[in-house]
């Protein structure tokens, strides 16, 4: 398997069809990432399609490392600008979010206690879960992304997996 | 990862949402645009190189044929340059050069446009 860092050199000369590779590798975490963040399926397409014409343009400026946070942080970048074009609806649409990860959720009944657990969490808690325990994102590089101190970074991802796990284990229990 | 070992039972759950996520539509929405783009921005970008290439070359021929209508003139009067042909052939080289800088600045504008784009 050709690693990232080959198919993004490749990419960053013109090779459209290595570029399609890497989205092909990468399409779920964005667009998964994409839904916990906006928490609507349609403007989380929207979005991860913008984070990929992004990457395509930007690909030259890829140095190696996780090419995931790297990608993951051209799509938070991405969703902090959709949601200044555009407030997104603060109320949770159980059907809406539901229809995103309807068809794990009917394999996995433990996914919909995740999603529901996630919502329940402050946003900027949730943000950090999201990218660091979700998204693989280190707490540096969440940091970086989000311009939130390390310290609180790693104090939201502490707080965020407790509350999960809390919520986890209170729906199995009910 | 540094922080996988105290979370990596959500992160595996996390992960097989995201598995679940594979759209070929999706991958061929994203490489829609991307394709597109890439067929017309070469030829636009060389098409007006091409252009102010053409333009300037034309315009390099149109000078020499000037001075190869106005040197022997002043070869035939004492070998010396006259004072008043001197201001005309100042302006002649300057065109050339204002010409070359355009050129110059075209196909570096093209360039820094494809660099930028992709940088």
């Amino acid at each position: 398997m050709i690693s990232d860092i080959d198919l993004a050199h490749q990419a960053a000369s013109g090779d459209e069809a290595a570029f399609e590779t890497l989205v092909r590798r990468y399409q779920g975490n964005v667009r998964g990432l994409c839904r916990r963040l906006t928490r609507h399926s349609a403007e989380a397409d929207d979005v991860a399609q913008a984070t990929f014409l992004m990457a395509w343009r930007k690909i030259g400026a890829y140095r190696g490392g996780s090419f995931k946070s790297w990608i993951c942080t051209i799509a938070y970048r991405e969703f902090l600008q959709a949601r200044r074009k555009k407030k997104f609806e603060v109320e949770f649409d159980e059907q809406v979010h539901v229809l995103g990860f309807d068809s794990l959720a009917a394999r996995l009944p433990q996914q919909m206690d995740l999603d529901r657990g996630l919502r329940l969490l402050p946003e900027n808690q949730r943000i950090c879960v999201v990218l660091c325990v979700a998204s693989g994102m280190s707490h540096s590089e969440a940091a970086a992304a989000t311009g939130f101190p390390l310290g609180t970074v790693k104090s939201h991802v502490n707080r965020g997996v407790a509350a999960l796990r809390k919520q986890l284990a209170s729906e199995h229990v009910a | 990862m540094q922080n996988d070992e105290r979370y990596e039972d959500l992160t595996a759950l996390f992960e097989a949402q995201d598995e679940g996520l594979q759209n070929e539509v999706f991958v061929k929405n994203v490489m829609k645009p991307i394709r597109r783009r890439s067929r017309w921005r070469t030829p636009i970008l060389f098409g007006a190189g091409g252009v102010g290439l053409g333009a300037a070359l034309s315009e390099i021929g149109g000078l020499w044929t000037y001075l190869r209508a106005q040197t022997p003139t002043q070869f035939e009067a004492d070998f010396s340059v006259s004072l008043n042909a001197l201001p005309t052939a100042n302006v002649a080289l300057d065109m050339t050069s204002i010409w070359a800088i355009a050129v110059v600045f075209m196909v570096m504008t093209c360039a820094v446009l494809v660099m930028t784009e992709r940088a």
